[in-house]
């Protein structure tokens, strides 16, 4: 596409200076406090459930049931599959395990795969504060930034797998953090914590959201169901003012590399696969240019 | 191009390392593996009703915690950090609080939806106890198979086997029992033989007399099949008594969590190994 002239910007055509039309349009936190409402809900309600003896919502992170009804975590279910065909465990595998693995994966899809990781893992939340802090010790020179290759969570994610099936034991939940601090959260802490402090000032003072971007399995298998969901973000050029402030707050920069200017080939592009639907690029959008999408849904409308 | 064969060259570094890493933690984990299983085995490490062997049940069970939440006395607990890599897996403490086998339908194994605890033997065991009593009873008021069933499938339990010290047991020494036997801060209750009552006392709301020993007895949830004071004539024309464990037992531990000696008495030999 060709690069826009100046009448075409969004800030230009509202008349407004860019500054003011920044400010006035781009501080919004609305995606961001739903979010974070509906990820403490559905922690919290792990935490009731067993506290108050309630069917709402049993189990933990790594598998639980939801009024009666059977949910996976889905590198869990990978992981035991691998195991299991070797073992011939797999035999004595129950229906509800087939229910809980397909369920998942299922809802995943229509939801957009990354859809768990920002509305849904607590260690996400936890890192989400973590880069904050880190942000401000990279603002301050205190600290430097170290980048790696995104591909490296494909690589762990064969990796855990080759593991569990040469080691026999599900290695990568016994240093999951989201299975960990789920079960903090149900159980009350303990010693195990310490694990997850290392990861998150691993975190804070060397690489941001190192665990989420380069390591997580779960974050990956997510990822590939993503590839073909339905549901995710979507970018309109023409309301587009190159700001790139949705780069910075982005988890997956890289998704969103038709904000720049001149990039873009089309009017309008979806993020891709690794973007959690966190709807923080939303939020911070002064032009509105980015914004959920149902893939063909507005094109049969 | 220089741009790419650099990222190119950083991805190789980085998953070189990354590789490393994990096979490193994967030779730890093979390591530590083989140690903690022998010493969890050892330590008479007990599953829950239904676990299968140790080797198989620590990949089988994805620490989801289903089990630990459903139990209606909270015998099952979840293993901490001490335990390694059975951390998250579910155990019976029995000294503290003993799986009483007073719930409705063995919840625990048939929550598990990936076999650690496997339901399969207890539903035919079930059905089976369901058929015969179909052909034996007419069907009128009192027709009740799911009491059948469900102390059918209770028959299926089989998590280890009660020992007897005879060194510190009370009964072998001779000696009776007054008080309550875990003193009045002890939270374990034993909702059996009563069965479904969830009103069931806990222990340290029971006061005991008895002349010999035989709280593990008398609690019991099997009961006579399955443990029986037995009468010695000692070499010198003395009465001794000693519990007896017959083949019935089930290793539900309450026996251990009544034993009024500041060591139980008697513990659960696993068989899960």
């Amino acid at each position: 596409m060709p690069t826009k002239i100046k009448e075409e910007l969004p800030y230009v055509k509202a008349d407004m200076s860019f500054k003011s039309w920044r400010e006035k349009y781009g501080s919004s936190h609305k995606w961001r406090n739903i979010r974070w409402a509906v990820l403490l809900f559905i922690n919290v309600l792990f935490f009731l459930s067993f506290l108050l003896d309630l069917s709402l919502l049993e189990g933990s992170l790594s598998g639980s049931r939801m009024f009666g009804f059977y949910l996976m975590d889905p590198f869990n279910t990978l992981q035991l599959l691998v195991i299991s065909v070797y073992t011939g465990h797999w035999v004595h595998l129950t229906m509800n395990f087939v229910i809980g693995g397909g369920t998942i994966f299922i809802f995943y899809f229509l939801m957009g795969g990354r859809t768990f990781c920002s509305w849904v893992c607590p260690y996400h939340f936890l890192a989400e504060w973590g880069e904050r802090l880190h942000n401000y010790l990279v603002k301050k020179k205190k600290i430097k930034e170290h980048t790696y290759n995104r591909y490296l969570r494909y690589v762990f994610w064969v990796g855990f797998l080759l593991l569990a099936f040469f080691t026999k034991n599900l290695v990568f939940e016994d240093i999951n953090p989201i299975g960990i601090i789920s079960r903090v959260t149900i159980y009350g802490p303990g010693l195990i914590l310490l694990w997850v402090l290392f990861l998150i000032s691993f975190e804070i003072l060397y690489s941001k959201r190192f665990w989420c971007r380069y390591v997580c399995p779960v974050g990956a298998t997510w990822s590939m169901v993503g590839n073909v969901s339905p549901f995710g973000v979507k970018f309109e050029l023409d309301n587009c003012a190159h700001c790139r402030d949705c780069q910075s707050v982005c988890l997956v920069p890289h998704e969103l590399w038709f904000v720049e200017k001149g990039k873009a080939t089309e009017r309008r592009h979806d993020v891709g696969s690794d973007c959690t639907r966190c709807g923080l690029c939303i939020d911070v959008c002064p032009g509105e240019a980015l914004s959920y999408t149902i893939k063909g849904w507005d094109r049969i409308l | 191009m220089e741009h790419f064969d650099l990222s190119r060259r950083k991805f190789l570094k980085s998953s070189t390392i990354a590789i490393g890493a994990m096979a490193a933690v994967g030779a730890g984990v093979g390591y530590l593996q083989k140690l903690t299983t022998e010493k969890r085995i050892n330590q008479k490490f007990l599953r829950p009703p239904g676990a299968i062997p140790e080797k198989d049940f620590i990949y089988a069970c994805i620490k989801c915690g289903l089990c630990i939440q459903i139990c209606p006395v909270d015998a099952l607990k979840f293993a901490g950090i001490k335990e390694g890599l059975a951390y998250g897996t579910p155990y019976v403490d029995v000294r503290e609080q003993a799986c009483d086998l007073s719930c409705d339908s063995i919840q625990c194994v048939e929550t598990c939806p990936t076999a650690a605890l496997y339901f399969v033997p207890f539903k035919n065991a079930g059905e089976k106890a369901i058929t015969e009593y179909d052909q034996t009873h007419k069907i009128d008021e009192n027709y009740n198979p799911f009491t059948v069933q469900i102390s059918a499938m209770k028959t299926e339990v089989k998590m280890g086997e009660a020992k007897v010290n005879e060194n510190t047991c009370l009964a072998a020494l001779g000696k009776g029992f007054k008080g309550t036997p875990r003193g009045d801060q002890f939270k374990g209750i034993n909702r059996s033989p009563k069965g479904n009552s969830p009103k069931a006392t806990p222990i340290k709301d029971k006061y005991y007399d008895r002349k010999i020993c035989n709280l593990c007895v008398t609690e019991c949830p099997i009961g006579e099949s399955a443990i029986v004071l037995y009468k010695q004539i000692g070499i010198n024309g003395e009465e001794k008594f000693l519990p007896k464990v017959l083949d019935d037992c089930v290793g539900c531990g309450v026996c251990v969590m009544v034993c009024p000696t500041r060591e139980p008495s008697i513990i659960i030999e696993p068989i899960n190994s």
